[in-house]
């Protein structure tokens, strides 16, 4: 069994990366509308899934919390652009940067008082019991977050090529006043990119809470490493930072594994830092070239 | 109708336009012109609400629509081809012309039947947009994506048009090509606010004629009493 490690460690940190992916792809939405991004995202996944707990404490089961789940993502993206956000891009400013911050602080704050500050168990009907597939055991719970990861990716993909509003949504991205003359609100669509942005992170929480367990501590890790995957992948890269989520992802578990546990947090960082060195518009980012 | 009555506006702390006034009726193509700096790209900008005047009124239909957002404006009918063209660039073709429907259009489903009528009217005005409607927008000629931005006003079946330096940067063969689609544009009756750097041009196709300089209207006048006018000819036809 010893000769399969490499692609079983691969493997299971694919999956994590690819709830890094989800995460820098919510940074990606807010980005392409506005020039913006929540730097408080890691709390919005953690807070939905604090939420989602708590419904299924109350006694919803597993189908039907994920609805509820995902609205109150939604809700938080939207509350996250009105409090935080708006103002800062009416006044040009990169205030909202600042805001965020501490937005995410405040749930922060919001959470380990409301749910406490202990890890809990996220129950869930998917199994984890492992199926081996060419040597590697890979758990349906595992293949769940791969499924829930590329479904919403997905939909979100087909509603911006496939409805005008979606791709009026791509024409804000392009360009904001030519959008304007076409009759199409900026505002609004930036508040739509925060709310599909909020969507993103329920999912996202709501996905790996059952692997990892829910704590207060979960936002802030995560947010490092979508940041890391967002940077290294272009915040313009599209499915981009789906390959360098899986990339680093991979990487992590094959340096905790090798190096040691206590290295796992270094491949992102390092990731970064050369990313903002070497390239910064990403590697699969378009360089911007503006013409006077 | 539009009509705009003692417009100032500018960026910041400079005043580019000082008092601005015009008017455009119904079914009339009207010029705008004078030298670079007069304010007549921001005379347009602010008729369209993307910059915000500090004093004065625009009606469009007798309707204030001073101070609005660009996009209600847009709403309302005023179309804006913009200065550059300003198509977009990763967009097909046919995706900027029905986003130039955005204010008709259903905003989920069906809006591609819906705009087919109108979709099959620009592409008869402008054959190559069809033959390139699967197309990046930015892959497009200048003078292509010219008659794009064109097309994609006019499916706003909008109730006056500005459009801003529609000759620039063309070559002489477009841009005479472009005069000609404003003039057929003009058949149509649908008024026009035209900025133009070619004079004699805009003269000939024009009903009516304002001149621009230092951020208010200096003079006015039918093309023929400026083609009479010492100061205009001197500066502009000599």
């Amino acid at each position: 069994m010893t000769t399969s490690i490499v692609p079983q460690l691969i493997v299971s940190g694919a999956m994590m990366g690819l709830i890094y992916a989800l995460v820098a792809y919510g940074f990606q939405l807010t980005y392409a509308t506005s020039r913006s991004i929540n730097f408080g995202q890691g709390e919005l996944v953690m807070v939905s899934a604090f939420f989602s707990l708590t419904l299924t404490k109350l006694g919803l089961p597993y189908w039907l919390m994920i609805p509820g789940g995902l609205l109150f993502g939604v809700v938080l993206g939207l509350f996250v652009e009105r409090a935080a956000v708006r103002l800062a891009l009416e006044q040009k400013s990169e205030g909202w940067v600042l805001l965020t911050i501490i937005m995410g602080l405040f749930f922060f704050s919001a959470a380990e008082n409301i749910w406490g500050r202990d890890d809990q168990p996220f129950p869930t009907p998917i199994t984890s019991d492992a199926l081996h597939v060419l040597g590697i055991s890979i758990t349906p719970l595992e293949i769940s977050v791969a499924v829930g990861v590329f479904t919403i990716m997905g939909l979100i993909e087909l509603f911006k090529r496939t409805t005008l509003l979606g791709k009026a949504f791509e024409a804000v991205s392009v360009d904001r006043d030519a959008a304007e003359l076409m009759g199409i609100s900026t505002t609004h669509t930036v508040m739509l990119s925060y709310g599909l942005s909020g969507l993103s992170a329920a999912v996202a929480g709501i996905l790996v809470s059952p692997i990892t367990t829910v704590g207060p501590t979960m936002a802030s890790v995560l947010v490092l490493k979508a940041f890391s995957v967002a940077v290294v992948a272009g915040l313009d890269s599209g499915f981009g930072v789906v390959l360098v989520g899986l990339f680093l992802g991979s990487l992590e578990s094959l340096t905790s594994y090798y190096v040691g546990s206590g290295w796992r947090e270094a491949p992102g960082l390092v990731l970064l830092i050369l990313a903002l060195a070497v390239r910064p518009t990403g590697v699969f980012g378009k360089a911007v070239i503006r013409k006077v | 109708m539009l009509i705009v009555k003692n417009l100032h506006a500018g960026y910041g702390s400079s005043e580019v336009l000082i008092g601005a006034s015009l008017e455009v009726k119904t079914g009339t193509l009207v010029a705008l012109i004078g030298p670079n700096g007069a304010g007549k790209t921001t005379t347009m900008r602010t008729i369209s609400g993307i910059v915000k005047p500090t004093k004065g009124q625009v009606l469009l239909d007798n309707k204030p629509i001073h101070g609005m957002d660009a996009s209600n404006i847009a709403r309302l009918g005023l179309a804006h081809v913009p200065e550059g063209r300003r198509v977009f660039g990763p967009l097909s073709v046919e995706d900027n012309l029905l986003l130039g429907g955005y204010r008709r259009l259903p905003r989920f489903f069906g809006f591609h039947k819906k705009a087919g009528p109108d979709l099959d009217r620009v592409y008869e005005l402008f054959p190559r947009l069809r033959e390139r409607r699967r197309q990046a927008a930015g892959t497009l000629s200048g003078g292509e994506q010219q008659m794009l931005a064109i097309g994609r006003a006019l499916m706003a079946e909008p109730k006056v048009i500005l459009m801003d330096e529609p000759s620039m940067g063309l070559a002489p063969v477009i841009a005479e090509e472009v005069f000609a689609t404003i003039t057929r544009l003009k058949k149509t009756g649908i008024p026009l606010l035209l900025v133009e750097q070619m004079t004699r041009k805009a003269l000939e196709v024009s009903d009516y004629v304002y001149v621009m300089e230092h951020g208010r209207v200096v003079i006015h006048g039918t093309p023929d009493e400026l083609r009479k006018d010492d100061c205009v000819i001197a500066a502009y036809l000599g």
